[in-house]
């Protein structure tokens, strides 16, 4: 019942006055803000960097009192962002588009996943290695993702009709029990829970394939850019310092996620496995030479062509680098 | 004796579904009861946090529910008048799906366990308060009668003669929402609560782990069906009275004009749409996700807007229809099943209690592959969410059957078939009704979750994808469109249950 002790406010209170003592800046305790952080799913090694930049007291560092809100099925992130609940929220280059669309004041501020994380899954003994492969096969998938299969279809030149989409749960099972030939899904946890539970899989990585679409985008609103600029500084500065010490050891930042959350009932084995795939999709040659959570140009340009193609008109107004670039001076 | 053969059956059930899976060793879906129980020994202090937390969300949830449907079901019988209007508000608060009330419950919340008793509370409100209000009827003309001679007024009435009428049904009421409550608890966890065990199902179904989610599922089903035992122990304990025959006068037919219905239809409908706008602004939620009337009618006067939602509905309707009568056809026919045969009673029924106390995104997956995704698998998965009310109501109405008419069919040697047909499915109506009532909401919830779960079509579908395309004024259509069809099917049973009830129970009629 009671909250594990390095999530409480006394916490941060307590590592923020050491956070004094320690660092040359010297930022007064009592200026510690409160900023609520929604992250899109439930806690795991998926945000293992925010994880220790709330233990390493990076954020305290930044004068900030922050709490992670974790997310689940019916908790999306927009409405708390839209309506100042969250400051920042973790959201998906076409989840944003589509909440623009609808009237919301978004950018996307900073990008962890560089490379879309949306993979085919498929069992060794069947497997789907080229988009080709998916010709005459069976597909397990929220019908919601349509979009993202004809966006694929569409850049490797299948049709969609010969692929038979099954509608299922998110989970491993109906392709376990192969009521379909291949899932839908993310490349780092499904497939993680079977190669976990000793089901022989295979992935094929739509980023690979011209699916271009940043992940794990940090978002804000305009008016939170305008008005809370030091505040959302400081939250992306202990977001990459954290990154950048998860990637240092992976096996750490699982360790640490797993023995912060005692009641999500984790499996470190699984974490470290998650928390190291996860490494391709987060660094890149891009983020070795310009910092965690980089974009360009180029990169905005390829994600608007994507997301043209699921429908969605954008601009390269949705990304607001500003911030990115005050963090990385 | 019995309590050891009950143990020794329990043992050999076991040892069989050991067996059985032992020699299909791939099986990755179906756990084995000694790995079950490995995992339940390694996670003991994890399952026993996440236990105690949803159960005192679910607990809090519960008491809340219910005292809100003893509220409500007060005001209706002593304001007789003011009966409709808050009675079609609750069918409407009924029919708002997760996936709309989620984001409004965790915004005004915050972090905490405000959503998840909250959604508790939902869950069970509406199921007692309609138990409650066929209980509060269930009492003889010659009595009420009484207490009008003494210009006794309905206050009086009420704590005098109804009250203790309505304790049989108000206890139905609380027997079913014990585990709809725990079920409630748990779903709400999937608006970002951080513990419970629906955050661990939740998990463990991702994870491919199907020891955790077995156990997980053995493990609500036990609160469950400890919950419900101890509310029928309580309910026999307290209601120490035999039921009594209730004589009354057929009713007349009493038909209002269609103007006034008309007037009457459309000052609830204003009054609604009054309620809807005001509670929204008065929390000040953002028009983002929490659509006022305003927005929906702008959205749906589009004819594109317009047609995708009338044909999703048409899908939704064509697969709700059957699994609402297959779920309430399963409850009724249980119920009159185990009055026959009173032994299967205790067998079936902790099953029955386990269906509802374990999530649908649990059971749902082996239903599908058992039954396939066609009319059957969505029938049979809508009609294990639904039935379980009407089966808890049914079995109650059958036990209302008053002992002076069994003594007098025993004694001209008729047969059980006869007892049941001639008097004791008369007996169950009031019941049987006021669950099909019950279900009508409850049907269109379940069949939008095997939309989304194991179809992909209709309204389910539309209302999922809000979660990706943020299409709010979509989903909030979804929402209006479905009530207004649940309060329009909910009139068309109540019209068939006062045509019915006119002669077998007509004291229900006021």
């Amino acid at each position: 019942m009671t909250q594990p002790a390095h999530l409480t406010r006394r916490f941060f209170l307590q590592t923020s006055a050491a956070g004094v003592a320690t660092t040359a800046a010297g930022v007064p305790a009592f200026a510690a803000t409160s900023v609520n952080f929604q992250l899109s799913w439930l806690h795991s090694v998926q945000f293992g960097g925010s994880y220790i930049a709330a233990q390493k007291g990076y954020w305290t560092d930044q004068g900030l009192d922050v709490s992670l809100s974790q997310g689940g099925p019916n908790a999306p992130v927009e409405p708390p962002v839209v309506s100042g609940a969250a400051l920042v929220g973790i959201s998906a280059a076409d989840y944003t588009a589509a909440a623009v669309a609808e009237g919301a004041p978004f950018k996307i501020i900073a990008v962890a996943m560089q490379k879309n994380p949306f993979a085919i899954a498929s069992l060794t003994a069947n497997p789907v290695n080229t988009p080709a492969d998916l010709v005459g096969r069976r597909i397990g998938m929220a019908v919601a993702n349509t979009p993202v299969l004809q966006a694929l279809c569409t850049l490797n030149n299948v049709d969609i009709n010969d692929i038979e989409i099954v509608p299922t749960q998110y989970d491993p099972a109906p392709l376990v029990s192969r009521q379909v030939d291949c899932l839908l899904c993310w490349e780092t946890d499904l497939p993680v829970a079977m190669t976990v539970q000793g089901v022989d899989n295979t992935t094929m990585l739509m980023a690979d394939h011209g699916y271009a679409l940043h992940s794990q985008t940090y978002i804000a609103t305009e008016d939170a850019i305008a008005n809370r600029r030091a505040d959302l500084v400081g939250l992306i500065k202990g977001e990459v310092m954290g990154w950048n010490d998860y990637v240092a050891d992976t096996d750490a930042a699982a360790m640490l996620t797993v023995e912060m959350f005692p009641d999500a009932g984790l499996d470190p084995q699984t974490q470290k496995l998650q928390a190291a795939r996860q490494v391709p999709l987060m660094f890149s040659d891009l983020t070795d030479e310009k910092g965690f959570g980089w974009f360009t140009e180029e990169t905005v340009a390829e994600n608007i062509e994507t997301l043209a193609l699921l429908g969605r008109d954008v601009s390269a107004d949705l990304w607001d680098r500003s911030i990115l670039e005050e963090v990385h001076v | 004796m019995t309590t050891l053969r009950r143990v020794l059956w329990v043992c050999a059930a076991l040892v069989v579904w050991e067996c059985v899976l032992r020699m299909l060793p791939d099986s990755l879906l179906i756990s084995r009861p000694l790995a079950i129980a490995g995992y339940v020994s390694n996670n003991a202090a994890l399952l026993a946090r996440a236990t105690l937390e949803t159960s005192v969300n679910a607990a809090w949830g519960f008491v809340w529910g219910n005292l809100a449907a003893v509220v409500l079901g007060t005001i209706m019988t002593v304001f007789p008048s003011s009966e409709r209007t808050l009675s079609a508000l609750s069918l409407l608060v009924f029919c708002v799906p997760l996936i709309a009330s989620g984001p409004i419950l965790r915004v005004l919340f915050g972090p905490g366990v405000g959503p998840q008793i909250t959604l508790a509370a939902l869950a069970v409100y509406y199921t007692t308060l309609l138990a409650l209000l066929v209980g509060l009827r269930a009492v003889s003309q010659s009595w009420t009668d009484l207490m009008r001679i003494y210009d006794r007024g309905p206050v009086s009435t009420l704590i005098r003669v109804r009250a203790r009428a309505s304790l049989p049904y108000l206890f139905v009421g609380l027997q079913i929402s014990a585990p709809a409550a725990f079920l409630g608890a748990m779903i709400g966890e999937f608006t970002g609560a951080e513990r419970g065990l629906g955050v661990l199902t939740l998990r463990a179904m991702r994870g491919l782990d199907s020891d955790a989610t077995w156990a997980l599922a053995l493990l609500s089903a036990l609160i469950a069906v400890t919950a419900y035992g101890l509310i029928d122990w309580l309910g026999q304990r307290m209601v120490g009275y035999r039921p009594v025959i209730l004589l009354s006068a057929p009713a007349a037919s009493t038909r209002r004009s269609t103007g006034m219905r008309l007037i009457e239809m459309g000052c609830t409908t204003a009054l609604v749409l009054l309620l809807w706008q005001v509670s929204m602004d008065a929390f000040d939620l953002n028009r983002f996700f929490a659509k006022r009337p305003g927005d929906v009618w702008a959205f749906i006067t589009d004819a594109e807007n317009r047609n995708t939602l009338l044909s999703a509905l048409a899908e939704t309707l064509s697969f709700a229809a059957p699994g609402y009568l297959a779920g309430l056809a399963l409850g009724a026919g249980l119920a009159a099943l185990l009055v026959l045969s009173p032994a299967l009673s205790r067998a079936t029924m902790p099953v029955a209690v386990a269906l509802r106390a374990v999530p649908i995104i649990t059971t749902a997956p082996l239903l599908v592959l058992a039954f396939g995704r066609g009319l059957i698998g969505t029938t049979v998965v809508v009609a294990v969410m639904i039935f379980f009310p009407t089966f808890v109501a049914c079995q109650q109405g059958l036990r209302q059957m008053p002992g002076q008419i069994v003594d007098l069919f025993r004694s001209y040697d008729a047969g059980r078939w006869h007892l049941l047909r001639a008097a004791q499915i008369p007996a169950m109506l009031p019941a049987f009704f006021a669950s099909a009532r019950m279900a009508v909401p409850a049907a269109l919830l379940a069949v939008t979750t095997v939309e989304w779960l194991a179809t992909g079509k209709g309204v389910g579908v539309l209302m999922a994808m809000t979660a990706s395309t943020s299409n709010y004024n979509m989903l909030w259509s979804c929402v209006a469109i479905l009530a207004a069809v649940a309060v329009a099917v909910y009139a068309a049973v109540a019209a068939l249950e006062r045509a019915v009830l006119r002669v077998y129970a007509s004291e229900q009629l006021s």
